[in-house]
């Protein structure tokens, strides 16, 4: 009892502090809470239970079955009160454990008494209530059901909530007026009511003050007054926007967006799960929003899903956003895309999952565009699986077709996957050009776009930072910067102004590329305004021609900005449509005027003018307006005019006409002359060039009866030319005739040279007046002034080919003009002389240069014939055989013979079975001293020869006295081959150097021809009318031209020695000792023959054709049998039937073998039996 | 007296070094402090590199020239009851040139009129270049950046606008001209 009167004690203190302290104060309204109700006139004696929590969400737990027992039993007590009985309530929250009830009537005089909500937990019933501000803020809903639904299971529930929103925001809301609550009726079904209160949106911020009336089974109960401060909202709407990428660094990046604007900060809650190899959730709670997710693998989904909450106050969680499913990618590369410029360097990472399994790190390797592999010392190995590859120093990106980016392929070893990463590499290198104008306040900044017009998609934007003075050494961009409006122009640049602008700050300039991947920067550029000016040109230019001096002095003003010196640059020059200007320069800046000399003071001159910075700063500025001078009389003209005249005489009024024609030499605009004076006593206006007509009458002047001198004086108003043309009208110098010829000859059809002869003339001749025209028209008639000198003269001019043209010569005399040359037309016959001249220059050396070609290509005929001639007859040097031997020295073919002796192979190929011959006719005249050569042809020639006659001489006819009488090399011997001789034989030409005199010693060497073509004409015609002398084509030939020396020892110069000998016998002693020692070695040619052939041996000397020594003839045959003795064989055979023959032609300096030679010799016997 | 950068800095370097060496018998306080004031003249060492003395006198005339020719051809006559404006007065200093100067740019800045935006651009640069001389001659005077409001300014400016503007540049360019001539003697801090 003490116990609950001090708990009494206790209330009524706290009611009173309470009354006193808070008078009406109503409670916040907490987010969720419990509305105790219970009877009036309830003694609160009861406490909880021990070990019955007090927290609420326990309630639904393990204690509700006791509580609900309680309840139970409480129903009994319900069913005892009358209707219409109300029960008050108290609001218990889990921030408030007293429970604030109020003692009477919410429509009667209020006041509240807190009171431990324990008790209420006893003795009455229990609602919960949660009430919540919609997301949208315009609805306020309140949820309410009983804690104990069994309780009221058999009523039927309405519930009705009564709010007043105050129309202003009160600081301290006072009590509401009972006429000012808005009734609201709940829906309720299944014991659960839901409230719905619609709130202005003005009045968001105001206090909601509302209480709950809940009837159930006729008992009312009733909530105290709430306040719900600030309406706000309390249930976030799921977030939305979703949104999930790799990060740059790898990560995972979940970020999302809040629905509406709260006046709140929320938070959120993120749910996410990994499905890859294995599988992992979480979930977090944030406030951003974004999230990043770390360890992100290659080939994985990532579900997640989003809520949120108010992050401080009351307030629920919204529901789960939708889920969003995110799959990496087998390779992911971070960062996927990079925008960079030219000279950077960049890194890109990767990931690569091939097959299910994530590749090692070490074995990635890089790869550009899929063509290039990138080096390995620039991969970094960041983890296990992350491969890193930097590129330094990039050059710009060079598009293909439509791509313009890098694609960077991260690969398995050599196993690309098709993703890659691209690279966009801009040259930002952007050259902007400024300029202060003239009167220093504005400056204008270009720059073009053409270096950055791959990168599609970017923005470009001048930047600017001003320093106070000056520029910085190094320009750099500038933290705190400011964008620049920027305009493009025509011409494809950008154009910025400043302006007004600071003249000595330093402006730095860069141009910012903006672009979804990034942005970039071009260089920057510093400039200072006033180091770029360019000036205005300067004022006030004047032109003049200065009196008595004659310069031509131009002036100027310099402009009014700027203020630092200038530099000036004048051009001027003769005013025309083209002038040619000539530049002159002026560095003292005080300086206002220049003066300069000029050829012609009766000229127009234009100037102009333009100025510079002194230092060199800026820009020229623009040239000043042109100004003119204006000529004036300034000195005497310094020459007449040039002029000539024409007569034309009119016979039927006896009048002649003069013509003064004159050279352009007055200026039309020019007024230092005024006047010419042509005759003495006549002076004559300011005449422009041209002609001019001057009608002299007979009675004033007549050519026949005075001379009349005429001078060209140019006047001015200062006085008149000293140095002047004159010209003497006299007719009967106008007969005397000096010039004989005149010739014109047409070049081309603008120039046409004239030459002229003149005879003797005791006449002063000053010069010649040289006229042409075009005949039969009465057109301009041109003339020159030609020095007397001159014999030859060229006019340029546009002649036309189908006119006729006269020309005139006039010599000029100090007495008189002279009788003119004058011819029509050009000179015809010259012309064609000239042509046929011209004609005969073309032909000449065309002729020239075919004998030219003619003469080198008989040479190269003559060589190739020559060549081909002798190509079959090998050069022993290029022969295997032959390698490395000197044949200029005679040991050699002595070592030569000894070599080959043993073995001596024939190649087959080079045997031809050909008929050499179906006679034989020796015609030999040798003497007999020698007899070896005689008992060396006698077996060989017994067959055919007359033995009996002691002669080599084989034919009937031999000639033998004859020859050996001539003792000279006329070799008489003649074949008498028609006798039908069985004997095969050859002839041999003989070059013999017998007589040194002879005038034919070299013929034979070079050219049958040449051999045949001997004085020995018998011979011709033993050849003529042997059978064999058409086609004898081979020859053993004996030159000096190659003096060898042929040794004795060996048997084919044995043989080679007495063939010499013989022929040294031919030339009978004339032949010097010294001759005999060197004997020309020659080959033996030898072509195969169709019908007959022969071997001739003709001496040089004589030419004619010599008896072929019988060793010769052995000597070949037996080469020839050696190489292939049964083709051998079979020549013979065949050779006996007259068919075939062989000719060797190999072996000149072969040996046979001395059986085979005796083979040889038998079977030739044979034969020749 | 010119001076070069370079010669600038050869001299404070030279002079560094050999207070370094002396410093190296006397000891270490006096070593501290020759090093601190070395280092004082450091900043501007480093903006003298970049701006010759000669070379900023120049713009300094220069500057005063191209201010004095933007205003040429304002003449009025003589106008009372704007005494508010610097007068005719003679500056015979950096820091007196730099206030007076400051006074011009305010009023010049309030004044409505578009044309004197540019001239007050210069005086902004003029006075930074006499800072910058002021730097040279170690004058360390602060810069005048925030003066008091001019009293009576905006009602002047609302009733008599024109004449304002009128006898602030002429007054602005006498002042100019003024301190044109003082240059020449190399004016005190």
């Amino acid at each position: 009892m003490a116990c609950q009167k001090f708990c009494m004690a206790f209330l009524q203190w706290e009611f009173i502090y309470v009354i006193t302290a808070f008078n009406l104060a109503y409670p916040s309204t907490p987010w969720r809470f419990k509305l105790f109700c219970m009877p009036p006139n309830t003694t609160y004696d009861f406490l909880l239970p021990a070990g019955i929590s007090k927290n609420t969400s326990n309630l639904n737990g393990y204690y509700e079955p006791l509580l609900e027992a309680k309840f139970n039993s409480s129903g009994a007590y319900y069913s005892n009160l009358t209707s219409k009985t109300t029960f008050h309530c108290c609001v218990w929250s889990e921030e408030n454990e007293n429970c604030s009830v109020q003692a009477d009537n919410i429509e009667g005089k209020a006041f509240i008494s807190p009171v431990n909500s324990s008790v209420f937990q006893q003795i009455g019933t229990t609602w919960n209530i949660q009430c919540w501000m919609k997301e949208n803020l315009e609805l306020f809903i309140c949820y309410i059901e009983p804690l104990f639904k069994n309780s009221f299971k058999n009523y039927d529930l309405k519930v009705h909530l009564l709010y007043v929103l105050p129309e202003v925001l009160e600081e301290s809301p006072l009590v509401p007026q009972k006429g000012s609550f808005q009734l609201v009726q709940c829906n309720c079904s299944a014991h659960k009511c839901e409230c719905h209160v619609s709130v202005p949106a003005a009045k968001l911020n105001c206090t909601l003050s509302m209480y709950l009336k809940i009837t159930s089974g006729g008992v009312v109960f009733q909530s105290p007054l709430i306040d719900k401060q600030k309406v706000n909202k309390d249930e976030a709407d799921p977030p939305l926007g979703l949104h999930m990428e790799i990060t740059d660094s790898g990560d995972l990046r979940i970020s999302w967006s809040s629905s509406t604007l709260v006046p709140f900060q929320l938070q959120y809650q993120v749910k996410y799960s990994e499905n890859s190899t294995s599988r992992r959730e979480a979930d977090e709670i944030v406030s951003a929003t974004s999230l990043l997710v770390d360890g992100v693998l290659p080939g994985s989904s990532y579900e997640v899903q989003v809520r949120g909450k108010r992050q401080d106050g009351p307030g629920i969680w919204s529901d789960w956003s939708t889920p969003l499913i995110f799959t990496t990618q087998d390779v992911i590369y971070f960062p996927p895309k990079i925008l960079t410029s030219v000279g950077s360097n960049v890194s890109f990472r990767c990931i690569y999952k091939n097959e299910n399994k994530i590749v090692s790190s070490k074995n990635i390797v890089w790869w550009m565009n899929l063509a290039e592999k990138i080096p390995e010392s620039q991969y970094n190995i960041v983890g296990d699986h992350v491969s890193k590859v930097t590129l330094p120093s990039l050059s710009a990106t060079r598009p293909r077709g439509k791509f313009t980016y890098d694609a960077v392929y991260c690969c398995n070893e050599y196993e690309c996957h098709h993703r890659y990463a691209e690279l966009y590499v801009v040259d930002v290198n952007i050259n902007i050009l400024c300029e202060t104008d003239g009167y220093l306040s504005k400056m204008t900044c270009r720059w073009s776009t053409n270096a950055i017009q791959s990168l599609a998609g970017s923005t470009l934007q001048l930047r600017y930072h001003r320093r106070s003075l000056y520029c910085s050494d190094v320009p750099s961009i500038h933290s705190t910067s400011e964008p620049k409006d920027c305009h493009l122009q025509r011409d494809g640049f950008y154009e910025c102004i400043f302006q007004p602008i600071f003249l000595l700050s330093g402006y730095t300039m860069w141009i910012r590329i903006n672009h979804s991947l990034g942005s970039l920067d071009s260089p920057p550029t510093c400039v200072v305004p006033d180091s770029i000016v360019k000036p205005l040109p300067p004022s006030s230019v004047k032109a003049e021609i200065t009196a008595k001096v004659g310069l031509l002095k131009i002036s100027w003003k310099k402009p009014m900005f700027p203020e630092n010196d200038l530099q000036f640059q004048i051009r001027y020059g003769l005013n025309g449509k083209e002038i040619q200007w000539k530049m002159y320069e002026v560095y003292d800046a005080k300086s206002k005027s220049v003066s300069l000399p000029v050829p012609d003071l009766c000229e127009v001159y234009a100037a102009q003018v333009r100025c510079k910075r002194l230092d060199g700063l800026g820009y020229w500025s623009n040239w000043s307006t042109p100004a003119y001078t204006v000529v004036t009389d300034i000195n005497v003209p310094i020459r007449g005019p040039e002029f000539w005249r024409t007569i034309h005489e009119d016979s039927t009024k006896k009048e002649r006409n003069v013509t003064l024609l004159w050279k352009p030499h007055l200026h039309k605009k020019s007024n230092c002359i005024t006047s010419v004076k042509v005759v003495e006593d006549i002076t004559l206006p300011a005449m422009e060039h041209g002609q001019k007509m001057w009608a002299i009458t007979p009675n004033s002047l007549s050519m026949d009866r005075a001379n009349t001198y005429c001078d060209s004086l140019a006047v001015n108003s200062i006085g008149a030319s000293f140095a002047n043309f004159n010209l003497t009208l006299s007719w009967p110098m106008s007969k005397v005739n000096i010039v004989q010829s005149l010739n014109a000859y047409p070049l081309n059809s603008s120039c046409v040279i004239l030459s002229w002869m003149l005879s003797l003339s005791d006449y002063n001749l000053i010069y010649f007046i040289l006229e042409w025209k075009i005949l039969n028209e009465n057109n301009e008639i041109k003339w020159r002034r030609i020095p007397s000198s001159v014999k030859r003269y060229y006019i340029h001019d546009h002649f036309i080919p189908i006119e006729k043209y006269q020309f005139s010569l006039y010599p000029i005399f100090m007495e008189g003009v002279g009788k003119p040359k004058i011819i029509n037309s050009f000179t015809q016959d010259d012309i064609e002389k000239h042509q046929t001249d011209a004609g005969l220059y073309v032909i000449v050396p065309i002729i020239i240069s075919s004998l030219t070609l003619l003469l080198g290509a008989l040479l190269i005929l003559h060589q190739r014939m020559k060549k081909l001639f002798w190509d079959d007859v090998p050069n022993p040097k290029n022969c295997s055989w032959a390698q490395g031997l000197n044949f200029q020295k005679p040991e050699t073919f002595e070592h030569l013979f000894i070599k080959h002796t043993e073995s001596v192979t024939f190649g087959p190929l080079l045997l031809e079975p050909e008929t050499i011959s179906e006679d034989i006719s020796v015609d030999t005249s040798w003497k007999n001293k020698d007899e070896k050569v005689q008992t060396a042809l006698v077996p060989l020639l017994l067959t055919t020869a007359d033995l009996e006659k002691g002669s080599i001489c084989i034919n009937d006819q031999c000639n033998s006295a004859s020859f050996s009488e001539a003792g000279s090399t006329k070799i008489t011997c003649e074949d008498e081959g028609r006798r039908q001789s069985s004997v095969k034989y050859a002839t041999l030409l003989c070059n013999s150097k017998s007589s040194a005199t002879d005038d034919e010693q070299g013929l034979i060497n070079s050219s049958v021809s040449k051999c045949f073509s001997s004085k020995n004409s018998p011979t011709k015609d033993s050849l003529s009318t042997s059978p064999w002398e058409i086609e004898t084509q081979a020859f053993f030939m004996l030159s000096d031209q190659h003096p060898n020396i042929i040794s004795p020892h060996l048997t084919f110069s044995e043989e080679l020695d007495k063939l010499l000998n013989l022929e040294g016998n031919f030339s009978e002693g004339n032949f010097s000792e010294e001759h005999n020692d060197e004997k020309s070695v020659y080959y033996l040619g030898v072509t195969s023959m169709k019908k007959e052939s022969s071997s001739v041996f003709l001496t040089d000397e004589s030419g004619v054709l010599c008896p072929l020594p019988a060793h010769c003839l052995f000597t070949d045959i037996r080469i020839l049998q050696d190489s292939c003795s049964h083709l051998v064989e079979n020549n013979f055979n065949v050779g006996t039937s007259g068919q075939k023959t062989f000719v060797s032609y190999m072996p000149q300096f072969q040996t046979c073998s001395i059986q085979t030679q005796k083979i040889m010799e038998n079977k030739m016997c044979d034969l020749t039996v | 007296m010119v001076i070069t950068t370079n010669e600038y800095w050869a001299c404070a370097l030279s002079h560094f070094i050999h207070v370094t060496v002396i410093d190296t018998h006397l000891g270490g306080k006096m070593r501290c402090g020759f090093l601190c004031r070395f280092l004082w003249l450091w900043p501007y060492l480093f903006y003298t590199e970049a701006a010759p003395i000669q070379k900023v006198q120049d713009d300094t005339k220069t500057l005063i020239k191209t201010i004095v020719t933007r205003i040429n051809d304002i003449a009025h006559t003589r106008v009372t009851g704007l005494d508010f404006i610097p007068g005719l007065h003679p500056v015979l200093s950096l820091s007196k040139m730099d206030q007076t100067l400051a006074v011009y740019q305010q009023i010049l800045t309030s004044l409505p009129s578009g044309n004197v935006l540019q001239i007050s651009n210069d005086l902004e640069n003029l006075r930074d270049l006499l800072h910058l001389l002021a730097s040279s001659n170690s004058c360390p005077f602060p810069r005048t950046r925030s003066l008091k409001t001019l009293e009576g300014l905006d009602d002047v400016l609302e009733a008599s606008l024109y004449s304002t503007e009128v006898v602030v540049l002429s007054r602005l360019q006498g002042s100019l001209q003024d301190m044109l001539q003082q240059l020449d003697f190399s004016p005190g801090c």
